[in-house]
C-alpha cells in the first residue's frame, strides 16, 4: 500500500540485492575489498562522580591510515555516550540507530533520562540479532538516576558491567595501565589522567591506534566532551612550499561554466495553504 | 438519509462526489476539545483545553500537547486514541529522516509525511479515517511554522487558528486579536484568552495545556509556568 | 587483485580558499587492457556539488544513477538545494543499506555549501563510513601514491589557480606510478560563481 501511494520511503532494513553477484565475483578470484576499521583503543572508567570515556582518533583501511582525526565517542543521549571499535561504519550506524531508539523510548515513556541499562539492552539485542556480522565492539558509559554505569558490549551481543574496561586492538596496552592505576573513588583529575595514560599506551604501542586523545566526562547533569583532549603527535611545520608554478600543468581543454543567478525565489512552505482537498461540499 | 447509503465503505464516493466518512471524521473533530495555535515573530504557541470527564481523573496522567522532535510539537482536537498513533508515527518519521540525512526534519516535511499517512487512511481497505485534526508547530530555518492537518490528509499553514468545539468563535476571536508582530509571550497570553472564551467553568493550570516552540526548541509548559500566565489574565 | 582495482581509476578532492577541486583520471580498462580514454568518474550533482565514484565501473554508473534519483526526489520534495554534508549522509545511508552486499565504489564528495559557500570535501569506504578531513581526500587504485603526493603538496588557503596546479600535479604524479589508472585527467575547480573544468596533458602509457 505504502509503496504505491508514497514512493518516498525506501524499504527498511538491509538490501541483499548485490550478494549473489559479489559472491560470484569472489569465486572468480577477485579479492573483496575491506571496509574501514577503527583499529582503536577505547576505554572507560567509573570515577567518584561519574564516568570517563576515552578514545584515540585513528581509522585504518588495512595498513593505510584513512582518517587521522576520526571521532569514536558517539552521542547516545544527553546522559550517555558510547565508544566504538571495529568496523567503522558499523559503530557509526549502530550508535546512531540506538540513539534514535533511545529518543523514541524517552518520548514514549515520558521521562527526562533513560537508564543506561536500557541503552545496553538495545545495543546487545541488536548486535545479537546480527550474530556478530555487525562488527561493533562498544564501551557504553553514562550516568542515570541510579548512578554511573559502564558496560562493554561485544560484537556478538554479550556484555559486561565493569568499573573499568577497554576495547579495540589497543585494549591490552590500555588495560595494563588500568590494572596498574585504577582504584575506587578516583577524583575527576586522577581519572582523566588515568584515561589519558591508557589511550596514550594504545596510541604508542598499538599500530591500529594513533593520532589524538579524545575524552568525554559524564557527570550527573553535565557532560564535558573534550576533543581533542591532547594532540599526541604534533605535525612538524612545513619548512618550504612545494607548490608548483602556475602553468606547470599542460591544459588541453578548458570549459568554464559560469553560475549565473538570474532570479531568486524564496519559497516558504509556511505561508498560504500548501495543498487542500475540499471535502466540504 | 440518502448519503448513508454510500457510507458502507469509506472508499466509495457518493453520487454528489462526497466521501461521507471523511465528513463524519471532521464531525468527530468538531465535537472534540478546543485547541489553538498562534505564530508569533519569535516562536509559536499551541494550547488546548483538557477538561476531565470526572473530577476523579488524574489530569496529569495524560498529555494532549506532545513533543515530536527537538523543535517540533503537536496538539489535537478529536479522538485521543487516534492521536496517540499519529504522535508515534510522527516521532518515528522524524527519527527516520534524521537517520538518513543526519539533520533534523524540517517542520514542513514532517507535516507532509504525517498528512500522507492520514491520506492513506482515506483510501485503504479495512481502515477508517483518523478522527483528529492536528496542529503541528515547529521552528526551523530561523522562523516559526504552524500547520493544521485534517483527517482527509489536507494540510494548511496558519498564522493563527482554532479547532474543535466552537472553533468558529475561536477563529473570530483570533482574527480580532492577531497582528503580525506579536511576541511569543503575548501569543501565549492570546492563546489562553482564546481558550477562555466560552470555557465552561474556571480555567486553571490543570485543565489547559500549553506548548511553545522557539529557536531553543519545543517544550511543554509545566503547570507552574501556566499558572504564571494565568495570573496575568483578569 | 581487489575488485576495486579491476577497472582502475583515481580521484582526489582538495579544499582551497573559498573553492574546492576534484579531479579524476580518464582511463577505463579491464585489468591490464585499456578500453577507453574518456571515462569520467566525477559527476555533477548540483551547481556546486560534485561526486566522484572510483571502483568497479559498473557500480560507478549504477550508484551514480541511484543517487541522482534520490537527490532529485529530495530536491523536489523539499524545494531547496541539498547541502554537501546532507548529500554525503544520503550517500552513506545508501551504501550502508547494502552493508552485506556492497557496491564496489569508494565515493568522494566535493562541493560548496549552497548558502554559505563554505568548502566541503569528504570520502567514504564502500559501506559508507564518512571521513571529513580539513584538507584533502583521495580514493581509487593508487591511494598510497595520492596520499603521499597530497601530504607533500597541499597547503591551506590555496587560491583557485594554485589549487588547480596542486591538485593536477598530485593526481598526475600519483597515477604515473599506477598501471591501471591515468591516460588523461580532468580537474574541476568549483567556485562560488563558476566551475572550471580542465582536461590536462598526461603520459599516455
Amino acid at each position: 500500500m505504502a509503496s504505491v501511494l508514497l514512493a518516498e520511503n525506501q524499504e527498511p532494513g538491509f538490501s541483499f540485492e548485490n550478494c549473489r553477484r559479489n559472491a560470484f565475483l569472489a569465486k572468480k578470484g577477485n579479492a573483496l575489498p575491506k571496509a574501514t576499521k577503527t583499529g582503536t583503543t577505547i576505554v572507560g572508567i567509573i570515577f567518584k562522580d561519574g564516568v570517563i570515556l576515552g578514545a584515540d582518533t585513528r581509522a585504518t583501511e588495512d595498513t593505510i591510515v584513512s582518517d587521522k582525526n576520526c571521532s569514536k565517542i558517539h552521542y547516545l543521549a544527553k546522559n550517555m555516550y558510547c565508544c566504538g571499535a571495529g568496523t567503522a561504519a558499523d559503530t557509526e550506524v549502530t550508535t546512531q540507530m540506538i540513539c534514535s531508539q533511545l529518543e523514541l523510548h524517552r518520548l514514549s515513556t515520558n521521562r527526562d533520562i533513560v537508564p543506561v541499562v536500557t541503552a545496553c539492552k538495545f545495543l546487545k539485542q541488536m548486535l545479537f540479532r546480527y550474530q556478530g556480522h555487525i562488527g561493533a565492539a562498544l564501551v557504553l558509559g553514562g550516568v542515570d538516576n541510579t548512578g554511573p554505569h559502564l558496560y562493554s558490549i561485544h560484537p556478538h551481543g554479550s556484555s559486561d558491567k565493569l568499573p573499568y574496561t577497554t576495547m579495540g586492538s589497543g585494549s591490552l596496552a590500555a588495560m595494563a595501565v588500568f590494572e596498574a592505576g585504577w582504584k575506587p573513588e578516583l577524583t575527576e583529575e586522577e581519572g582523566k589522567l588515568l584515561v589519558r595514560n591508557a589511550i596514550a599506551a594504545g596510541i604508542f604501542n598499538d599500530l591500529g591506534s594513533g593520532s589524538n586523545i579524545d575524552i568525554c566526562v559524564i557527570r550527573r547533569g553535565s557532560v564535558d566532551y573534550i576533543r581533542p583532549y591532547e594532540t599526541a603527535n604534533l605535525k612538524g611545520e612545513k619548512q618550504m612550499s612545494y607548490s608548483f608554478k602556475k602553468g606547470t600543468t599542460a591544459v588541453l581543454d578548458v570549459k568554464t561554466v559560469p553560475i549565473i543567478i538570474e532570479d531568486v525565489v524564496v519559497h516558504h512552505t509556511g505561508e498560504a495553504a500548501v495543498e487542500s482537498m475540499d471535502t466540504s461540499s | 438519509m440518502a448519503s448513508e447509503r454510500y457510507s458502507f465503505s469509506l472508499t466509495t464516493f457518493s453520487p454528489s462526489g462526497k466521501l461521507v466518512q471523511i465528513e463524519y471524521a471532521l464531525a468527530a473533530v468538531e465535537a472534540g476539545a478546543r485547541s489553538v495555535g498562534i505564530k508569533a515573530s519569535n516562536g509559536v504557541v499551541i494550547a488546548t483545553e483538557k477538561v476531565p470527564k470526572s473530577i476523579l481523573v488524574d489530569e496529569h496522567s495524560v498529555h494532549r500537547v506532545e513533543e515530536v522532535s527537538k523543535h517540533i510539537g503537536m496538539v489535537y482536537s478529536g479522538m485521543g486514541p487516534d492521536y496517540r498513533l499519529l504522535v508515534k508515527t510522527a516521532r518515528k518519521k522524524a527519527q527516520q529522516y534524521s537517520l538518513v540525512y543526519q539533520e533534523e526534519i524540517p517542520t514542513a516535511q514532517l507535516v507532509q509525511r504525517v498528512a500522507s499517512v492520514m491520506q492513506e487512511y482515506t483510501q485503504s481497505g479495512g481502515v477508517r479515517p483518523f478522527g483528529v485534526s492536528l496542529l503541528i508547530c515547529g521552528w526551523d530555518n530561523n522562523r516559526p511554522y504552524l500547520f493544521q492537518c485534517d483527517p482527509s490528509g489536507a494540510y494548511f499553514a496558519w498564522k493563527a487558528t482554532a479547532m474543535g468545539k466552537n472553533y468558529i468563535n475561536g477563529k473570530t476571536f483570533l482574527e480580532k486579536r492577531y497582528n503580525e508582530d506579536l511576541e511569543l509571550e503575548d501569543a501565549v497570553h492570546t492563546a489562553i484568552l482564546t481558550l477562555k472564551e466560552g470555557f465552561e467553568g474556571q480555567i486553571t493550570a490543570d485543565n489547559i495545556e500549553v506548548g511553545i516552540c522557539d529557536a531553543s526548541g519545543f517544550r511543554r509548559l509545566d503547570p507552574n509556568s501556566v499558572k504564571d500566565y494565568l495570573a496575568n489574565i483578569p | 587483485m581487489s575488485i576495486l582495482t579491476y577497472n582502475g581509476g583515481a580521484i582526489v578532492a582538495m579544499k582551497g580558499d573559498n573553492c574546492v577541486a576534484i579531479a579524476s583520471d580518464l582511463r577505463f580498462g579491464v585489468q591490464a587492457q585499456t578500453l577507453a580514454l574518456d571515462f569520467e568518474k566525477v559527476f555533477p550533482m548540483g551547481p556546486h556539488l560534485y561526486l566522484g565514484l572510483p571502483g568497479l565501473a559498473t557500480d560507478t554508473l549504477t550508484v551514480r544513477d541511484r543517487l541522482k534519483f534520490r537527490l532529485n526526489l529530495y530536491e523536489l520534495r523539499e524545494s531547496r538545494k541539498i547541502h554537501p554534508k546532507t548529500f554525503s549522509a544520503l550517500v552513506s545511508n545508501m551504501l550502508y543499506e547494502r552493508r552485506f552486499g556492497p557496491y564496489f565504489v569508494e565515493p568522494v564528495i566535493a562541493g560548496l555549501d549552497p548558502v554559505t559557500f563554505e568548502p566541503y570535501v569528504c570520502n567514504m569506504d564502500l559501506i559508507g563510513c564518512i571521513n571529513e578531513p580539513e584538507d584533502f581526500v583521495v580514493a581509487g587504485s593508487c591511494t598510497e601514491q595520492l596520499y603521499g603526493m597530497c601530504e607533500a603538496l597541499w597547503e591551506p588557503n590555496l587560491k583557485p589557480d594554485d589549487l588547480f596546479e596542486t591538485c593536477s600535479q598530485a593526481i598526475v604524479n600519483a597515477f604515473d606510478r599506477d598501471a591501471v589508472s591515468g591516460w588523461g585527467a580532468i580537474v574541476h575547480i568549483i567556485e562560488k560563481d563558476k566551475i572550471t573544468s580542465r582536461k590536462i596533458k598526461t603520459r599516455m602509457d
